[in-house]
């Protein structure tokens, strides 16, 4: 009996176990989004129109409920009725996508919201809603990745060691190699080449101001990743190794600071687009 | 009368009219205009000036200003090639408003224009507002109205797109503005027109090729310090009254190369800084700026290099070369 209530145990905690990941299992594949969708995004169009479209139907779609709060139905009608007719220009946009949308609902929508009726809106809200999640969840990610990131791939650094223009992944591979350089060299004990490593690795981390002041064109970003505490600590970094006898914990706080201040901050900002990018570009 | 006489006379008399005429035309023009009749003013205006002319249509009258323009940067705003290329194929919207000002007015950002675009920077832009070419100088022109206005004299007026080297020129203090500068004023005509070229006075006319200030050794100073443990560079930016280099967007540079040799000739060390506006590492006015380096083992000679690049150009020019011996 015990034997038996064990098993069971043991049984009912493996499907416990299981539940959350079968219910909450989702293979989820980053495709490109259609080359339809290219005309709505710069360069083929001058502005991103297809991101103008998205908050038309938003605005139009969150605006009725906003009205119904306030008991304006008038406006809550009028937005319903623009909203019918965006949802509408919308799918015939990306002939791919069509089968997202479900005119009817969107249709019913409009019509339930002149009964002025709070709890049949909420009703005939849930599948346009639906709709749009779909949509949303299906290709979201893919059109930010392609769209609203640049292609890393397409900058070029001139390298300021020896003037010569090389793409940005082998530029930050190079630079990537002098961060190692300062940090094997002084684990080693070679602190005249962790030094000069040193040197070459500011001079090269330096450029990247110039290179990302032709995206980031307000100078907060450049001052937030490339400011202030990482240039003082690579500034203390090379300093503090071209001393005759370093100081180990000045030389890894300001490792730490560089790393965790510059490096980190940008690559999680920019690193996950440029995964989904580099994926897509591999034949 | 004999008739020889009377031609004689008759030709004299005629001179001394036209001379006269022409006198009073000059002395209506440069000194009192308001006496001119509105009619006749009317009569000579040339109305296509004020709808936005090219350059070129400019030029017919001022044709020394214009051919001076034609060879700045100004005149290549648009069609420059790094520009076009650093603004990935002129599609940076931040980039429009100063490579293609609708009209130019101090203290403020310049809308960006949907005509003439391969003009750049031109005459109107910066010259014509509320239906008037406007310029610093009081002056009636009968082909069209004139507005006289001191902006154009002062460094605001430029600060309106070099936002960024208005500012440092600000901090420097300093008494001169960009147009002493980059517009250097010379005795001339504003006009040279055949015949209108005589009915104003000459004037200093200022230098619409904006020439580039120099960078050499004169404005540069470059002092070495070798002792037997380290080299010191000392750069400072002795006359310029903004930072060297400067620009808002642009990426002109300074390259400061400092390298030791042993005695065979053999590299020991060579490291390079980069001085440049987008780096925050341009050369402040008056403000000295150093490096240190350590000596390497058997160093016997340290050279020190500085050059420039402008924004436009991959080519450097060198403002120091200097050589050192180790002798310690």
């Amino acid at each position: 009996m015990k034997t038996a209530c064990r098993v069971l145990s043991a049984v009912v905690l493996m499907i416990l176990a299981f539940i959350p990941n079968v219910a909450g299992a989702k293979d989820f594949v980053v495709k490109p989004p259609p080359a339809s969708l290219d005309k709505f995004y710069p360069p083929q169009s001058k502005e991103p129109k297809w991101v103008q479209q998205m908050h038309k139907l938003s605005g139009s779609f969150g605006g009725v409920f906003v009205n119904m709060r306030e008991g304006d139905w008038e406006n809550a009608e009028k937005l319903a009725g623009q909203f019918v007719e965006a949802y509408k220009e919308t799918s015939e946009m990306v002939p791919e996508w069509e089968e997202y949308f479900d005119l009817d609902a969107a249709k019913n929508f409009a019509e339930t919201v002149k009964t002025r009726d709070g709890e049949k809106i909420g009703k005939a809200a849930g599948p346009v809603g639906k709709t749009c999640g779909k949509c949303h969840g299906d290709h979201e990610v893919s059109v930010w990745a392609k769209y609203h990131w640049p292609s890393f791939h397409e900058v070029k650094v001139i390298d300021p060691m020896d003037d010569k223009e090389v793409g940005f992944d082998k530029y930050m591979g190079s630079l990537s190699g002098a961060f190692k350089g300062v940090t094997v060299n002084f684990k080693e004990g070679q602190n005249d080449r962790a030094h000069k490593a040193a040197r070459t690795f500011k001079t090269k981390y330096t450029e990247l101001k110039s290179t990302c002041s032709k995206c980031h064109t307000t100078g907060d970003v450049q001052r937030f990743y490339v400011g202030e505490p990482v240039m003082a600590a690579l500034s203390g970094l090379v300093d503090e190794l071209g001393k005759d006898k370093p100081d180990p914990g000045t030389v890894w706080k300001n490792v730490g600071i560089v790393g965790k201040e510059g490096c980190k901050h940008c690559h999680l900002v920019h690193r996950p687009a440029s995964f989904i990018k580099e994926r897509w570009e591999e034949k | 009368m004999k008739p020889a006489r009377i031609l004689i006379l008759f030709s004299l008399a005629c001179g001394m009219a036209g001379l006269l005429a022409c006198g009073t035309i000059y002395f209506l023009i440069n000194k009192k205009h308001t006496w001119i009749p509105e009619k006749l003013v009317e009569l000579a205006r040339q109305p296509d000036l004020l709808e936005n002319p090219t350059a070129k249509r400019c030029g017919e009258c001022h044709e020394a200003i214009f051919k001076a323009w034609e060879k700045s940067r100004h005149a290549r705003a648009w069609i420059s090639e790094t520009y076009i290329k650093d603004s990935e194929n002129r599609s940076k919207e931040k980039c429009l408003p100063c490579h293609i000002p609708r009209a130019v007015k101090a203290g403020s950002k310049p809308e960006p224009r949907l005509t003439q675009r391969d003009e750049g920077v031109f005459c109107i832009p910066c010259h014509m507002a509320d239906g008037k070419m406007n310029g610093p100088y009081a002056l009636y022109s009968p082909p069209h109205p004139t507005r006289q206005n001191d902006a154009y004299r002062k460094a605001v007026f430029c600060g309106s797109c070099h936002e960024k080297t208005y500012k440092e020129w600000q901090a420097a203090g300093h008494e001169s503005t960009c147009q002493k500068c980059h517009m250097p004023r010379a005795e001339g005509r504003l006009v040279q027109n055949p015949v209108l070229k005589y009915f104003h006075a000459p004037k200093e006319v200022a230098d619409h090729g904006f020439p580039h200030g120099a960078v050499g050794a004169g404005e540069i100073g470059l002092s070495v310090d070798i002792k037997p443990d380290r080299v010191r560079v000392v750069l400072l930016n002795d006359t310029v009254p903004h930072h060297v280099p400067t620009a808002d967007n642009g990426d002109p540079r300074l390259y400061l190369t400092v390298e030791q040799f042993d005695t065979a000739g053999e590299k020991l060390d060579r490291v390079r800084e980069i001085l440049a506006p987008q780096q925050e590492t341009a050369l402040m006015y008056k403000k000295e700026v150093a490096f240190t380096y350590p000596v390497e083992r058997g160093a016997r000679r340290v050279s020190v290099r500085l050059e420039y690049k402008p924004a436009w150009s991959t080519e450097k020019t060198e403002v120091h070369n200097k050589s050192f011996t180790v002798d310690f």
